[in-house]
């Protein structure tokens, strides 16, 4: 396997080139500092919450505020980019063609994401990620909660052109020899969650729109006073973002996927498994967005429904589980760094999907509702498998997009940190939501147990900030003074590497 | 591929059939819940049994496979697919 590796050339070549590998390295950097802001952002959050009362945040709105952009940041401006990055990068190579299907299309793309996040980051909105009706109708004040919306909105737009791309690139653009069912499944991740943001996307673009003639007087779609109802909002933005959740997680268990085999020595235990998995958390993504909202007043039935819904997620995820295990059954294998970060991925996403069960089912979801345990639930999958699986990736990817090793030694020392500050932070924070605090909140009272477990999660954080620290310092030496790496088989692994159907034959 | 087909099947049907049973737990009255606050927390500490009793399954599994198949492994041999463009 190559990346079109080039010598260095000035950065103004790379930001107006359309060539896919540029793209995807535009993609990279962007997502990888919105990681370090949004990061930063929870350490803020987390160090205010060391010790009841007002620490070093002035007041709760700022906190809200804070939380609000930490949120939309990690999600919309690292993971999905991050994601991007990685399908620019390779899905063209895995298909076997030379580009993007539409390159322009994509340069376009990416360039709406930094000004969505100048506007997010400028603005500095207040009513959370979710954009709570009829607060943000009513009282949220503007023009943050505008450009929040203006923001999101560009974003959902980058969205939808790169999944277009990304659908014809796969389907349309492969080579000739290739089935469909012989591409590799990282191209099926992508494909999977492209159409699930084709499908989704347009619903919560117009639930934006709506917000915004709310915020304008125009209408009262989701304003009580008005007539409206904002548990409307809550449907639209859930319909949306429930599949979302699988547009974040699908790739990272593709690039889990790349990892895991090739460390292994051995091909993947079931390829078709993965594929019907792909597809068939793509369907039930659709068939699950009211399990948050049970609390709405739902009807007994449509709970039912949706509990059953959510539950169907179950057995495609125990797929993928069950693969990775197989596949490293009776494998020779070495943990390097990627295969460390995608080993503690599965672990976690194991123990993520556990807190989902529960929170699935309907008379358990009343209990932990808006408690913490949700927050230590969405975030155990959102850090312990999207960023485990992702960060996994880009340990992988570094030395064929540098040419360069990273320093295995601190790659090692990143994951170990990582790995105990996610478990500190995130299966503490589902104990705290069972033992009562609520979600969102700036103060909490001196509970001897809540100050206990608040402080554990916050030294928790503390700890993957440092690691996160010597991973910045990890890629930026090892970028530019690294050891040279060997491209056709940087890891010492054995054989050269080809993807299930790439060309043997050069001249093909 | 038909064991795991199979295998996923009687996981699937293994969790769908106690949630349909659990759901008849929560009510469908404003408040009822509160009343059944004892059944609602009986459940949750019968699904952590169960979450715990598959997650050590799991976890265990994982571990081992760690610890076993390592490449420093004194007992590790070269897979089949090793040394060949696979």
């Amino acid at each position: 396997m190559t990346l079109e590796l080039q010598k260095p050339r000035p950065i103004w070549q790379i930001m107006f080139s359309t060539h896919h590998t540029d793209v995807g390295l535009l993609y990279l950097i962007t997502s990888l500092t919105f990681l370090f802001l949004g990061g930063s952002l929870a350490l803020g959050i987390r160090a205010e919450l060391f010790y009841p009362g007002s620490q070093i945040i002035a007041d709760s709105m700022t906190f809200n505020r804070i939380f609000t952009v930490h949120g939309t940041t990690l999600i919309f401006l690292f993971i999905i980019p991050f994601a991007s990055a990685v399908g620019n990068y390779y899905v063209p190579i895995m298909v076997r063609y030379r580009d993007m299907a539409y390159p322009k299309l994509n340069a376009i793309a990416f360039w709406m994401i930094p000004p969505a996040g100048v506007l997010i980051w400028l603005g500095f909105a207040d009513f959370t990620w979710y954009a709570t009706p009829p607060y943000s109708i009513i009282s949220a004040p503007g023009p943050a909660a505008d450009m929040w919306i203006f923001g999101l909105k560009i974003l959902g737009i980058s969205s939808v052109l790169g999944a277009l791309n990304f659908v014809v690139t796969i389907l349309k653009c492969k080579h000739p020899d290739m089935s469909i069912g012989q591409i590799p499944l990282m191209a099926w991740a992508f494909l999977s969650s492209s159409l699930i943001i084709i499908v989704a996307i347009p619903t919560f673009a117009a639930a934006l729109l709506m917000l915004l003639t709310d915020r304008l007087g125009v209408s009262g779609f989701f304003n009580p006073a008005m007539g409206g109802d904002p548990i409307a909002y809550a449907h639209l933005f859930w319909f949306t973002f429930h599949p979302e959740v699988y547009v974040l997680v699908i790739p990272a268990i593709g690039m889990m996927y790349e990892i895991i085999p090739r460390f292994s020595r051995k091909p993947i235990y079931s390829y078709n498994s993965g594929v019907f998995a792909f597809v068939m958390l793509s369907i039930v993504g659709f068939s699950s967005w009211a399990h948050h909202m049970y609390a709405t007043g739902m009807s007994f039935t449509e709970k039912t429904v949706f509990m059953v819904g959510t539950l169907a997620a179950v057995p495609a995820s125990a797929m993928h589980v069950f693969n990775f295990v197989a596949t490293m059954w009776n494998g020779r294998i070495r943990f390097a760094t990627p295969m460390m970060w995608a080993v503690g991925g599965i672990a976690l996403f194991f123990s993520a999907g556990a807190g989902g069960v529960v929170n699935s089912a309907m008379p358990l979801d009343f209990t932990t509702h808006d408690t913490y345990w949700v927050v230590g639930h969405f975030h155990l999958f959102v850090m312990g498998t999207i960023a485990f699986g992702s960060i996994g990736y880009l340990y992988y990817m570094f030395p064929y997009v540098t040419g360069r090793m990273y320093n295995e030694t601190w790659g090692k020392v990143h994951f170990i940190l990582s790995f105990i500050g996610t478990i500190l932070v995130f299966f503490t924070q589902h104990i705290l939501g069972l033992y009562g605090m609520p979600r969102r909140i700036y103060d909490y009272p001196p509970i001897p147990e809540w100050i206990a477990m608040n402080q554990i999660a916050s030294v928790g954080a503390m700890i993957i900030g440092i690691s996160m620290v010597i991973f910045l310092a990890n890629m930026i030496h090892s970028s530019g003074k690294g050891k040279p790496a060997d491209t056709d088989d940087p890891f010492g692994l054995g054989g050269k590497y080809y993807y299930p159907f790439e060309a043997k034959n050069p001249s093909h | 591929m038909k064991f795991i087909f199979g295998f996923l099947l009687i996981i699937g049907v293994l969790v769908i059939v106690p949630a349909v049973d659990l759901a008849f737990a929560a009510g469908d009255e404003p408040g009822e819940y509160l009343d059944r606050r004892v059944v609602i927390w009986n459940l949750f500490y019968k699904m952590m049994t169960v979450a715990f009793t598959v997650g050590s399954v799991v976890s265990g599994t994982i571990i081992w496979q760690v610890w076993r198949f390592r490449e420093s492994h004194p007992k590790a041999t070269p897979t089949r697919y090793e040394g060949t463009d696979w």
